[in-house]
């Protein structure tokens, strides 16, 4: 049964917080345990969590620094209302996918309108990155019934280059004495694509200053979701989520700044493209539809002070992609005011069916190739702490996070190319700062 | 195929949950589950996934698999 009126953001609360545990009546929310810590009291209808985030690339590459902000009204009968908000500014240096040389490299920028330089041994990199992103989502929960809730949302964003349209929604069924809850959702989004200097013919050459004729106008994809899982409440202590997911992308899947270099087979340098001056680079190329698989389970634990959450992930598409990630977690209370978190993450994936480092001149062109690192073979591991602090006036907080990352090629190093790393390693720094109040 | 073996799974599990016993937990029993740090970090959660949505082929699983960025 529900409370009526006492608690309305205690409702809320338990509504929104255990819907992935298997919800409990609103009257079993208030933690019974005094020597517990940091359960915040019900106060107001309103919760605001904010953060600022800073995230760093090590060598000049991309950095963002990046407010977000997620504000939640509840209302009476376990109705609420979400809304969340982010904005990022983009800079930096991004990886072309085009391959180091004992030569200089000199290519076109994405506009047409200028020229940019690699230095025999350096790693070429397009430094004109700059983007902001403006994203905003809104979701409603509604409860249907006594055991059932729904969540409704919409989802948009903009950046310069990019926008997005969504709606998502998702059900979920209480059952068991509330110890399982079944969950199924979808989600639907629409985006479109308008690249500086045009989305560019998939392995089109890359042409000379003032040369568009490998560029196209702007494009489009949609993306469907889908998902179904089961909360199971194991013990007292204990809790298991398993959630299968499924995505369907189709439309223009590729990245319209990345290129490929096509090397000569015995020297492994650049050959001549069709420009003056400007060796042979090749736009990427990619199917235009992905479908992928997920599962994903996580573990949750309550000790008597602390708690822990274990999460894995599978994935596979049919790119031939298949990753596997594993997650961990550790709160440690450190009192009733404060904590100490611990993280570790690692991550695998195989690379994609047509990820290529490079290609070969006097080959056959494959119809998809693409040297975008992110569909290499990978390994990343991620480990970080966070400190949170509850005070009078909201609850603060620090995480900070470093992010290592390790590419692998599967191609040959031909001639020069013995000489470099054609996917360079990757390491980033994540500063956050975050401010929670309930009013 | 990927999706039956990984139904397969998940229905298997879905089952053994269900059939267990494990729903000997009664509400009064759920102080632990309903504390707030055993409750999800969703701002957490969320710039953790955009982040690695944008460096890595894959993203999701815990929830819908993100977009709306072009960093991918």
């Amino acid at each position: 049964m529900q409370l009526k009126k006492k608690s309305v953001l205690g409702n809320a609360i338990a509504s929104a917080a255990c819907s992935l545990l298997g919800a409990l009546p609103s009257t079993h929310v208030v933690a019974a345990d005094a020597t517990v810590p940091a359960t915040a009291p019900a106060k107001g209808p309103w919760t605001v969590d904010t953060a600022l985030l800073y995230y760093g690339e090590s060598d000049g590459r991309v950095k963002d620094k990046s407010l977000r902000m997620a504000i939640q009204r509840a209302f009476d009968e376990d109705r609420a209302l979400s809304i969340d908000i982010a904005v990022d500014s983009l800079t930096g240096a991004s990886p072309t996918g085009a391959v180091p040389s004992d030569v200089p490299q000199t290519f076109t920028r994405p506009s047409a309108g200028g020229t940019y330089q690699a230095a025999p041994g350096q790693l070429p990199l397009d430094d004109t990155f700059k983007d902001t992103r403006f994203a905003i989502a809104a979701d409603w929960l509604q409860p249907i019934g006594e055991y059932s809730r729904v969540d409704v949302g919409a989802s948009a964003s903009t950046e310069y280059d990019y926008q997005h349209l969504g709606a998502n929604a998702r059900l979920e069924f209480d059952f068991n004495q509330r110890n399982t809850t079944l969950f199924v959702g979808a989600a639907y989004g629409q985006e479109t694509i308008d690249p500086v200097g045009g989305a560019p013919i998939p392995l089109a050459p890359m042409q000379g200053v003032g040369n568009s004729s490998s560029k196209l106008g702007s494009d489009s994809k949609n993306v469907i979701d889908g998902l179904v899982g089961i909360s199971q409440i194991l013990s007292r202590r204990s809790a298991l989520t398993l959630t299968y997911s499924y995505s369907q992308q189709s439309g223009y899947l590729n990245d319209p700044y990345k290129i490929l270099t096509v090397v000569d087979p015995v020297t492994g340098r650049p050959v001549a493209g069709p420009s003056p001056g400007l060796g042979l680079y090749l736009y990427d190329s990619r199917p235009d539809s992905r479908a992928r698989h997920g599962l994903f389970g996580e573990w949750r634990h309550a000790f008597d002070r602390d708690s822990m959450a274990v999460s894995f992930r599978l994935m596979s598409d049919d790119w031939g992609v298949k990753s596997s990630t594993a997650e961990a977690r550790y709160r440690w209370n450190l009192g009733a005011r404060s904590y100490l978190e611990p993280q570790i993450r690692f991550y695998h994936q195989g690379a994609a069916d047509f990820y290529h480092s490079y290609l070969v001149s006097g080959q056959p062109l494959p119809q998809f190739a693409s040297a975008d690192y992110r569909l290499a073979q990978m390994n990343a591991v991620t480990t970080g702490v966070k400190y949170g602090r509850r005070t009078g006036v909201g609850d603060f907080s620090v995480r900070l996070e470093y992010y290592k990352q390790t590419t692998q090629s599967a191609d040959p190093k031909i001639g020069v190319l013995a000489n470099y790393d054609l996917v360079p390693s990757m390491s980033a720094v994540i500063v956050q700062f975050g401010y929670k109040i309930n009013f | 195929m990927e999706l039956h073996r990984m139904m397969f799974v998940l229905a298997a599990v879905a089952c053994a949950l269900v059939t267990s016993g494990c729903a000997a937990v009664k509400p009064w029993e759920r102080d632990l589950h309903a504390r707030e740090d055993m409750q999800p970090d969703k701002l957490d959660l969320a710039i953790d996934e955009h982040i690695y949505f944008s460096k890595e082929a894959s993203s999701g699983g815990r929830s819908f698999g993100g977009g709306g960025c072009g960093c991918n």
